[in-house]
């Protein structure tokens, strides 16, 4: 249903399948769906974002225009991602909303020194969360230009 | 030759003149001991020396002798004896002297001779008819007998007349056997052996005419060699009796008659040819020659005898003048006093002293020689003079006068009577200028009586001894001292054995180890402070002495002893060590006591060191525990994110999709499976809740604590803006003090109020009175914060179990909670070290208060 080459708006970086259904259930219902590009570990989401891997084929300008990222990852995990997104020129525009089940204040600490854009905590209220995922679709997709 | 035959008188010439000559030196240089002698006399020399009928000592020798010693006095005793005995026994001492020694060479080592009165020749006395013996050399070869001893045998010997000599006890026996047929020859004096013959009657002997020329002898009277004394008397006495003609009354009684009786013709012309005649010219000679000689002899003794005189005047003036040097020198002067003629005589010595000239002055006036004195010496001076003279008894005085050339001196005058028959009749003296003297002895005494002074005005006793130990001299001080009344109880004896024979304790002190003496036992001084010295009334006292030796010209003589009592000052010392004693005492007592402490301080410090060991492995524990409380807390850690994770994630499922099939298919639903699923969706989200809440203490435990001062009274009221709601705002009568600002972390601090006002709320929501009162109470060191409400209470008999975690006192359905809240409350309290709690009653609200720590600012307040 994804191709490599479609433009993608959010990639989706979430290796448990329930939250990735419910997150799309999410932007779903904000009608963000069509555009959202989903990888399972951190190892892929760098291929994606770098066009490395099974993405080499990947046109390389064709950023995402945000990145949903969630910390607890198999491989290589959230921080990790974060770090190389923003340690790279072209990439680290992106916006980056940290995912995550945890309010620990070392992973939040840590994720803004990485320069993460938004921090968003998984409610167990799924109304809350889609409001969340509103308001970030709102704010990053729409209101948020990208600088070129 | 013949002449020497007769030659005894010519010797006794020559011999009488010497003798004369010397006589005055004989006098001078020997006198005799003895004024009676012993002398030993033969029996069988006659006419010489023999016995009578009565068996004494008769003799020519014998009268000869003692005419010579009558005439100077000498008594003579006489011991008959055998030639040798006698010999014997002058030689050995036991006889003063022989009448009739024969003078030859070998007696003169033994004997001394006086001049000769005899000479003898001897002869070869043969039995009549002997033939073939004309000369001394035809008796080589003949038995030849002579007398032991006696010079015949010397003479044979030494001529070596014979070679047959034998000898015989006495000339008896030889003329005997010679009658009766045996040997040769008797050799022996001419004269005595015809005389000896002719007394036993035995007329076949006969003497040969010719003369043995070198068989002369001369005859002395001997005395022991040396004893020159009574050879001189000897000499003197035969010389007298020569003079006087006694000797040739002797002679003629001896040999005179007989001799010429028993003379033939023939043999008188014979002698008158042979000798008289030659011997006659030959004295004319000799006498020409011996008077010359003589008077030559004499001339020159003059000559020597004025040369000595005039020697003895040089001699004389040259004692004059050394006497008068010897005067002056030693200013001393002599006299002589003739009682008869009542002259005086005055050495020059004299002159001096009285200041006159001798040809100005004359001195026997004995009175005008006394007016030089003062007149109280005056007449002293003339009272023993005349007792002098009168008792014969010497004076010596002491006397001041004026001289004639107006010196003053003083004098002392002796006088020594010469007494004659009892009779005073001369008195002869000196005076001897003793002016320097007098001086010396005046500043003798003088200085005496200084030091005796000095000695008496000092406060310590003075006293000295000789080597003897006894007192020479003590001071006041020292009688004092001593408790002696006078000098005299204390001078002349022994100090030792007077106040020093105890010691302090009793016991005897020797006087050999006395300390006194040992100052000139051992040549210097001595000291001693711990003795006693006894007074006379037999008690004692301390003393201290020196004791240092007196030296005349080098020589130790005595000790000076210093002394003073010094019971006073041993009393003062006693005390003074009495109480350094105790001062010392004090001193140990107190260093004990110091080293106790210094000792259990030292043991407090072990202790110390051990609780410092004990510290620091329990500070090694507490390391070791603290590092296994981060291990656990980062294992805690681990979890807690697992759980926020890993337990959130199925919750969110669960919700998620029990939301999701309460949206997709609600109207295959009916009325109750969508109650169920609304439980199925509370319980998890109550889940979420509880972990969350979880999450939360766990996260205050572990949280780093930032102090800062906390502004309570501003952090209380935003927390309650912050939570109530506008309603509850609205309901609630909200009370809160100034409260005093806290030293703590503003974030765990903040939870603190939140987690607190909620309950006030939550709990007052069912209550009528809702109200919320803050306020604190403070003391010195920290502030009570309370919060007060009028809600549900609590039960206070579960009041301990409100701060643990999921321990409610309200069922859910009553008030919704997790249990938790409290125990965060608790957890912020202690990590600030406060204390928490709590009184309520149920239904009537609850207070809860903590305590903090004042911070500087709250104090200020």
């Amino acid at each position: 249903m994804q191709n490599i080459n479609d433009v993608v708006e959010i990639l989706l970086v979430e290796d448990n399948p329930n939250d990735v259904e419910m997150a799309l259930r999410a932007f779903k219902k904000n009608k963000l769906a069509n555009s959202i590009f989903v990888v399972e570990d951190g190892e892929e989401a760098l291929n994606f974002i770098f066009t490395k891997g099974k993405f080499a084929e990947r046109a390389e300008k064709n950023l995402p225009k945000m990145i949903l990222l969630d910390l607890k990852l198999p491989k290589v995990d959230g921080l990790e991602v974060l770090r190389e997104i923003k340690g790279n020129e072209e990439t680290k525009i992106i916006p980056v909303v940290v995912l995550t089940s945890s309010k620990e204040e070392s992973d939040i600490v840590e994720s803004y020194k990485l320069g993460v854009n938004s921090y968003i905590v998984k409610p167990v209220d799924f109304d809350k969360f889609v409001n969340t995922v509103k308001d970030l679709g709102f704010y990053w997709l729409l209101l948020n230009e990208r600088p070129y | 030759m013949k002449y020497r035959i007769l030659l005894v008188s010519l010797f006794l010439f020559v011999f009488s003149f010497d003798t004369f000559a010397h006589q005055p030196e004989i006098d001078k240089q020997n006198t005799l001991k003895s004024d009676t002698i012993t002398i030993g006399s033969e029996p069988d020399y006659p006419p010489y020396c023999m016995v009578d009928e009565n068996g004494n000592a008769v003799g020519f020798s014998l009268d000869l002798f003692k005419a010579a010693a009558a005439a100077v006095d000498l008594k003579v005793n006489v011991k008959i004896g055998v030639w040798n005995r006698i010999k014997q026994d002058l030689a050995e001492g036991r006889l003063d002297a022989l009448p009739l020694v024969g003078r030859t060479p070998e007696r003169e080592e033994i004997f001394d001779f006086t001049m000769p009165y005899l000479s003898m020749h001897g002869a070869v006395f043969v039995r009549e008819g002997t033939k073939g013996i004309n000369s001394v050399e035809d008796l080589k070869n003949k038995e030849v007998a002579v007398m032991e001893g006696d010079n015949a045998e010397e003479f044979v010997r030494r001529k070596n007349i014979s070679n047959k000599i034998i000898t015989t006890k006495t000339f008896e026996e030889a003329f005997r056997n010679l009658a009766s047929g045996q040997y040769d020859a008797v050799i022996t004096h001419r004269v005595m052996g015809i005389n000896l013959l002719k007394k036993m009657g035995i007329e076949s002997v006969k003497p040969l005419d010719f003369q043995i020329q070198e068989f002369r002898q001369d005859f002395c009277f001997a005395v022991q060699e040396g004893n020159s004394a009574l050879l001189s008397r000897l000499n003197e006495g035969l010389s007298i009796i020569i003079a006087n003609d006694t000797y040739e009354k002797i002679r003629l009684k001896w040999f005179g008659p007989a001799v010429k009786e028993g003379m033939t013709a023939k043999e008188i012309a014979r002698i008158t040819v042979y000798v008289f005649i030659p011997l006659f010219l030959i004295m004319s000679v000799i006498w020409i020659f011996v008077l010359r000689r003589e008077v030559k002899r004499r001339t020159k003794s003059l000559e020597e005898e004025i040369s000595r005189h005039k020697n003895t005047l040089e001699q004389l003036r040259k004692q004059k003048l050394l006497l008068n040097e010897m005067e002056k020198i030693s200013k001393v002067g002599g006299w002589e006093y003739d009682v008869q003629t009542g002259v005086i005589n005055w050495t020059e010595g004299m002159y001096n002293i009285y200041g006159l000239k001798r040809d100005e002055y004359e001195p026997s006036d004995y009175r005008k020689n006394t007016d030089f004195y003062y007149p109280e010496y005056k007449k002293q001076i003339i009272q023993s003079f005349a007792n002098t003279l009168e008792t014969g008894k010497p004076y010596d005085l002491q006397a001041k006068l004026k001289s004639a050339d107006n010196e003053e001196k003083w004098v002392r005058l002796r006088g020594r009577p010469e007494v004659v028959n009892g009779e005073v009749v001369r008195v002869y003296g000196n005076l001897l200028d003793v002016t320097e003297m007098k001086l010396i002895n005046d500043e003798i005494k003088e200085r005496g009586e200084r030091i005796s002074l000095l000695l008496n005005s000092t406060a310590e006793g003075i006293y000295g001894i000789d080597l003897e130990g006894r007192c020479t001299f003590c001071n006041t001080s020292a009688l004092e001292l001593l408790g002696f009344d006078d000098k005299n109880q204390v001078i002349g004896k022994n100090m030792h054995d007077l106040i020093h024979h105890t010691r302090a304790d009793g016991t005897e002190y020797p006087e050999s180890e006395c300390r006194i003496f040992q100052a000139f036992k051992a040549g210097e001084g001595t000291h001693a402070d711990d003795e006693v010295m006894w007074k006379s009334d037999g008690t004692s006292f301390q003393a201290e002495y020196f004791s240092y030796p007196i030296r005349q010209d080098g020589e130790i003589i005595g000790c000076v002893v210093t002394f003073w009592d010094i019971t006073q000052r041993k009393e003062d010392e006693e005390e003074l060590k009495n109480l350094k004693d105790d001062l010392e005492r004090q001193v140990e007592e107190r260093t004990a006591e110091l080293q106790d402490k210094v000792e259990k301080l030292n043991k407090s410090q072990k202790a110390m060191l051990y609780m410092v060991e004990d510290l620091n492995s329990i500070t090694a524990e507490l390391q070791e525990e603290r590092r296994k409380l981060e291990l656990s807390n980062k294992e805690l850690e681990a979890f807690a994110y697992s759980v926020s994770h890993d337990l959130r994630a199925p919750l969110r499922a669960i919700n998620g999709f029990s939301g999701f099939l309460m949206e997709d298919y609600a109207d295959k639903l009916d009325k109750e499976g969508k109650r169920q699923l609304s439980v199925i969706r509370q319980n998890a989200e109550k889940m979420d809740a509880l972990i969350a809440d979880i999450l939360n203490l766990s996260r205050i435990s572990r949280a780093e604590i930032n102090f800062t001062e906390v502004d309570m009274y501003s952090l209380a009221k935003s927390k309650f803006d912050e939570i109530a709601t506008d309603e509850e705002k609205q309901e609630f009568e909200f009370s809160i003090s100034e409260l005093p600002p806290a030293v703590g972390d503003e974030n765990l601090l903040g939870q603190l109020w939140q987690n607190l006002i909620g309950n006030a709320l939550k709990y007052s929501s069912k209550s009528e009175n809702k109200r919320i009162e803050i306020g604190y109470r403070e003391n010195s060191d920290k502030v009570i914060y309370y919060i007060k409400d009028e809600g549900a209470g609590f039960n206070p008999k579960y009041k301990d179990k409100l701060f643990g975690v999921f321990q409610r006192l309200h069922r859910d359905n009553e008030f919704e909670g997790t249990g938790v809240g409290l125990a965060v409350v608790q957890r912020v309290v202690h990590r600030h070290g406060g204390e928490i709690w709590a009184d309520g009653e149920l239904n009537k609200g609850a207070t809860f208060y903590f305590s903090m720590r004042r911070s500087d600012k709250s104090s200020n307040s």
